[in-house]
């Protein structure tokens, strides 16, 4: 059976400016993504994945090309897809609690109390923050932080969960283990994920499919199938051939362009 | 904490030194009681203010008219700090006219304020008011204007209604510039309470240290301008206090 793809992108062109002093950032840009996937979007810094990624989640529109998700045009927001920003400690609200942070997004969905205080406990729970409840984000480590972000992101219930190289910021320790909650999280529960990251390693690790971009105008110069099976480990499957014959590929590749 | 115990005993004790001198000076001759009171003189004067309860009505005067000012000039500089401040058309049109009005002494538009409402409490209310709103007006469309983009796409992300973003992430993120603001708009407003009582002889104690002054009751006056100091003493702290509770996420141990 075929499944019908859960994003489709089509042909997505995205330039900034106008006139002559527009510039193309991405170009040509296809693909799919089926239900429950994983995919990791790789590339160099300014090849233009934050401004893909802002036109999945329909922060930004197309220039060209259509991006569609659940058979609909992708042209705002809607918190279905749920993002995950680079710089976690912008995107969190620093007047709030680690609890009141994540019922944001349960006030969003108009979420009453008793109801809300109970899923932010759940999900405070799940992501390891039940003790940190009531800090600010500034006492938090860059990795609780994150824990926050993602919480907060599944307290809206995804369907389709968009991260920005969530990871990168943080110290191998703390990413690995973020690395294994996330696939694990959204395995359990479903989600397909698009996952941008500049880490080879982690793009092949985590992805059911990876898709590399090189930078000027930012297109997509090879896409690979993973074919590990799930679930990974982190010493076995960095050790396993075929990642080592990926890693292989695809770092030729991004030296080529 | 010991610190903060240092820093305020050192401050007691440079007052009790300047009055020390104070004292001595009287003492001594070499200022003229008649002009400048010794500090016990001037202390007795407010303490038998306290105690025959002279001392009261005028300040719950003054105190009043200074917080009915500034309350109204706070909630119009926030409100309309906010439609300026969310609007970058508001902001470029009006930004210019109110760099122009803010520095006109608020004493200016007395005559003006005297002319359509008298000499009378609405007046001094609507002086105030006027003078104690630049602070809070500034600092409010600052702080609406300076939004944080990253939070904005996280409003957007999580379709936020307009409502949601002014009242979870707008006014949140701009209240340490209000709370600034408004901190500075109190001591403007007792200043125009002062000044207004005084020019146009509203009960208060601006006025009794002008009539104390023009009949030569100089520990009077003098009483006056203590009670003053600390009542904007008084004030700014606690406006710091509700200021170090609205804001304690940004001084956190981390
Ligand atoms: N709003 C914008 N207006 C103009 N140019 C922009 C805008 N946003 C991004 N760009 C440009 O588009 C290019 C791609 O930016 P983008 O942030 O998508 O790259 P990136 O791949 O996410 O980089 P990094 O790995 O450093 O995060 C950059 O050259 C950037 O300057
Ligand atoms: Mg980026």
């Amino acid at each position: 059976m075929i499944q019908a793809p859960v994003i489709e992108v089509r042909t997505v062109g995205m330039s900034f400016g106008n006139g002559t002093g527009a510039r193309a950032v991405l170009t040509d840009i296809s693909f799919d993504v089926v239900e429950g996937a994983f995919l990791c979007i790789v590339g160099p810094s300014g090849c233009g994945k934050t401004t893909l990624l802002r036109l999945l989640a329909g922060l930004l529109r197309t220039t060209t090309g259509v991006i569609r998700c659940h058979g609909e045009p992708v042209t705002v927001p809607s918190r279905d897809r749920a993002i995950i920003f680079q710089d976690y400690s912008k995107a969190l609200l620093p007047w709030r609690t680690v609890a009141n942070n994540v019922a944001l997004a349960l006030e969003a969905c108009g979420v009453e109390e008793p109801e809300r205080g109970a899923q932010v406990s759940a999900l405070l729970r799940t992501m390891g923050l039940t003790r940190a409840a009531d800090q600010y984000p500034s006492q938090l480590s860059g990795g609780m932080q994150q824990r926050v972000q993602i919480a907060r992101c599944l307290a809206q219930r995804p369907r389709i969960l968009l991260m920005d190289e969530p990871f990168g910021a943080l110290d191998a320790i703390t990413r690995q283990g973020l690395q294994d909650e996330v696939t694990r999280l959204a395995l359990e529960l479903g989600t397909t994920v698009v996952f941008i990251t500049h880490d080879l390693e982690e793009a092949i690790y985590l992805g059911d499919h990876v898709i590399v971009l090189a930078a000027n105008p930012g297109r997509i110069v090879e896409r690979i199938e993973v074919g590990i099976a799930r679930p990974r480990s982190q010493l076995a499957t960095r050790e396993d051939p075929r990642f080592l014959a990926h890693r292989h590929r695809l770092f030729d590749m991004l030296q080529d362009h | 904490m010991t610190r903060r115990l240092a820093t305020i005993a050192g401050a007691l004790a440079f007052v009790a030194l300047l009055l020390g001198a104070w004292q001595l000076g009287a003492l001594y001759g070499a200022i003229s009681p008649i002009f400048f009171p010794s500090p016990v003189r001037t202390l007795e004067e407010l303490a038998k203010q306290v105690a025959d309860g002279r001392l009261w009505q005028p300040l719950g005067a003054t105190t009043m008219r200074m917080l009915w000012g500034w309350f109204a000039a706070s909630i119009a500089g926030v409100v309309i700090g906010a439609a300026i401040g969310l609007s970058r058309t508001a902001r470029e049109y009006l930004e210019p006219m109110l760099e122009f009005l803010r520095p006109l002494p608020a004493s200016a538009v007395i005559p003006v304020a005297v002319s359509f409402l008298g000499l009378s409490t609405q007046m001094s209310t609507a002086v105030i008011a006027f003078g104690s709103i630049w602070p809070v007006l500034l600092a409010a469309v600052h702080g609406f204007a300076t939004v944080d983009p990253q939070l904005a796409e996280v409003s957007s992300s999580l379709c936020l209604t307009r409502w949601q973003r002014l009242w979870k992430i707008a006014l949140p993120s701009a209240m340490p510039d209000i709370l600034a603001g408004v901190r500075v708009g109190l001591g403007i407003a007792l200043i125009l309470a002062v000044v207004t009582e005084m020019q146009a002889s509203l009960p208060g104690l601006g006025q009794n240290i002008l009539l104390a002054q023009r009949s030569f009751k100089s520990p009077e006056l003098y009483a006056g301008v203590v009670v003053l100091g600390m009542l904007g003493f008084i004030a700014n702290q606690l406006i710091l206090g509700i200021e170090r509770r609205l804001l304690r996420w940004r001084a956190l141990p981390e």
